[in-house]
């Protein structure tokens, strides 16, 4: 069952155009990371999902219907979906387990409070105004009441922005229990860490468009290259080298550093130096590509990997 | 963090329980509302302490007319009343759009009509309370005297005050960008209105022109009215005039109606550059 289907979306402000043409399909029980620079239209993207804003043109259907359906259904869907706005959006007069009894409320099957209180771990809070907690704890209250009605399609805008790397761990381990339970998940994020941890695929946006859709191996492999990594010994100079790899010496820390898209000919003919050479070739390290080079390579040059 | 799991999620999805009812989900929705407003200390300050405060320092200056004071405790109970549906409320429903707090509700399975009957009904309440304590206070420093008669028919009127100010609150939020303008853009709306409609005391030597012009604002049927019902000295309850429920009728209708086109549930979009 497809439960997010995106169909060539555009959403213009103005002249302004956010989205310009956005499509994918979320499976059932996945989790999907949208990935991009700022302005990409992440967040547009997740607003024309969670029904705050209609296509300019373009369709899209959570759990098989339109977002911004009202009425009864609408409010049925609603109770099936959930959602962590970008911006902490709590009432700060509330104590937490007023608030989270205040939402639980609203679901026809909602956790129990006790239950999710313990869950964002702010048992020792749930007397304390929303106001008066730390911005980690907000935001675990923020995730709280999107998960109360034990949502089947949760939408989290930047979860984990401006938190701690502890808080986001935190907030991680929250998140992987409910995937765990079936949950689908779109989450927007900054943090390629996020995504990797968390998403069975990666959605790259870069001005309003997908320029890489893949799962986080694959997309690594496809946009990232392996880095060959040589620190040169005493007594050697980059002069000394083979000419194409002297060019990929930083002659200030004295390391060679070669991104490789053959492996195996470039430690070759690097071996091969080093026979002739006698040379040392103690810390020579090969890493393999990864999410962020694969990232950065796509944002930058943002030609359609589809 | 605990590492419980969310095992109950597995139930099968096929068969979803019914939705919540209407009825508990309102009342849910007023507590929750009353709870906001009791908690707001500046919207305490100025809907229970300020009107019984002005009462207390007009007491200093006698009045020599009976009536005079029925209209001085009638003005300060519209005053009270009016800061807490259209000031309050409307600056709650600001801070709550510009904290994103509206844009969670409207994700949420309660109809949108609950919420705002909710948000009234609460705001209604404190508005009421805000009357029953200026008039004890009234009644205690001024020779107000109140019949069970006059204290429903001041029921009534206050009811029906604060649902029309209430709807003019909520249309005004379309005009307030931000909660730091909220205040000022309110005061400037309401204290004119209220001034020159009696709740700050008699108004007898107003220019007649703009005698006319209060009796077709909102602030002098709601005073006029309490006023009338504090005077009257027999057992029935005091009928609001046709004029003055026409008046209420028709800026509540307004405010309804400019609510349910230009009500901005989000904070207003920073203009955007075109893509290169």
């Amino acid at each position: 069952m497809i439960a997010i289907e995106v169909e060539h979306l555009v959403k213009r402000f103005g002249a302004f155009a956010a989205v310009e043409d956005v499509s994918f399909d979320v499976p059932a029980g996945q989790v999907a990371a949208v990935l991009g620079p700022n302005g990409a239209g992440k967040t547009t993207t997740i607003e024309v999902l969670e029904g705050f804003l209609a296509p300019s043109t373009g369709a899209v259907r959570v759990l098989g219907a339109d977002p911004r359906q009202g009425g009864r259904a609408g409010r049925a869907r609603k109770a099936r979906t959930g959602l962590v706005l970008q911006t902490t959006s709590l009432d700060m007069q509330l104590t937490v387990a007023e608030a989270v009894s205040l939402y639980a409320g609203l679901f026809p099957r909602p956790m129990a409070p006790a239950e999710l209180i313990e869950m964002i771990d702010l048992a020792g809070d749930a007397g304390t105004r929303i106001g008066a907690l730390s911005g980690g704890q907000r935001r675990r209250v923020d995730l709280g009441l999107g998960i109360i009605g034990r949502p089947e399609v949760l939408f989290l805008d930047e979860p984990t922005t401006g938190l701690d790397p502890e808080a986001r761990r935190e907030l991680w381990a929250v998140i992987q229990s409910l995937v765990a339970a079936g949950t689908t998940v779109l989450l927007t994020t900054h943090y390629i860490e996020e995504a990797q941890r968390l998403a069975d695929r990666v959605i790259v946006l870069a001005e309003g468009r997908v320029v890489a859709d893949a799962a986080p191996d694959q997309l690594r492999a496809r946009g990232g290259t392996p880095v060959i990594r040589y620190r040169l010994p005493p007594g050697v100079s980059a002069g000394d080298l083979p000419a194409d790899l002297a060019r990929r010496v930083d002659p200030q820390r004295r390391e060679l550093s070669l991104p490789s898209a053959d492996l195996t000919a470039d430690l070759e003919a690097l071996v091969a130096w080093a026979r002739r050479s006698r040379a040392d070739l103690t810390g020579l390290e090969v890493s393999p590509p990864s999410l962020e080079d694969a990232y950065l390579s796509l944002t930058s040059e943002s030609p359609c990997l589809n | 963090m605990s590492e419980l799991t969310v095992t109950d999620q597995t139930v099968p999805r096929e068969a979803a329980p019914p939705l919540r009812g209407t009825g508990q989900l309102l009342a849910a929705q007023v507590r929750y509302q009353m709870l906001l407003l009791v908690r707001n200390p500046r919207g305490m300050m100025l809907s229970l302490v300020f009107p019984v405060l002005l009462l207390v320092l007009s007491s200093v200056r006698r009045h020599p007319d009976p009536r005079l004071e029925d209209a001085l405790v009638a003005g300060l109970a519209a005053f009270g009343v009016i800061a807490t549906a259209y000031i309050s409320h409307a600056i709650g429903l600001v801070t709550s759009r510009q904290d994103g707090v509206l844009r969670r509700w409207r994700a949420t399975p309660l109809p949108t009509w609950c919420f705002f009957a909710g948000r009234i009904a609460a705001t209604a309440l404190l508005a009421l309370a805000s009357v029953a304590i200026a008039v004890a206070a009234g009644a205690g420093l001024y020779h107000v005297h109140l019949t069970g008669a006059a204290a429903l028919s001041l029921l009534v009127i206050f009811a029906l005050g604060a649902l029309a100010w209430a709807a003019l609150g909520t249309a005004v939020t379309a005009l307030v960008p931000t909660a730091q303008s909220a205040g000022p853009v309110l005061m400037l709306t309401y204290l004119p209105v209220i001034l020159f409609s009696g709740g700050l005391g008699s108004v007898s030597a107003e220019p007649g022109w703009l005698a006319t012009l209060a009796r077709y604002l909102p602030a002098q049927p709601v005073i006029s009215s309490a006023t009338a019902a504090l005077n009257h000295a027999g057992p029935g309850l005091t009928l609001i005039s046709g004029h003055n429920l026409a008046v209420l009728a028709a800026w509540a209708a307004a405010g309804v109606l400019a609510s349910l086109l230009f009500f901005r549930w989000d904070p207003a979009r920073p203009r955007h550059a075109p893509r290169r």
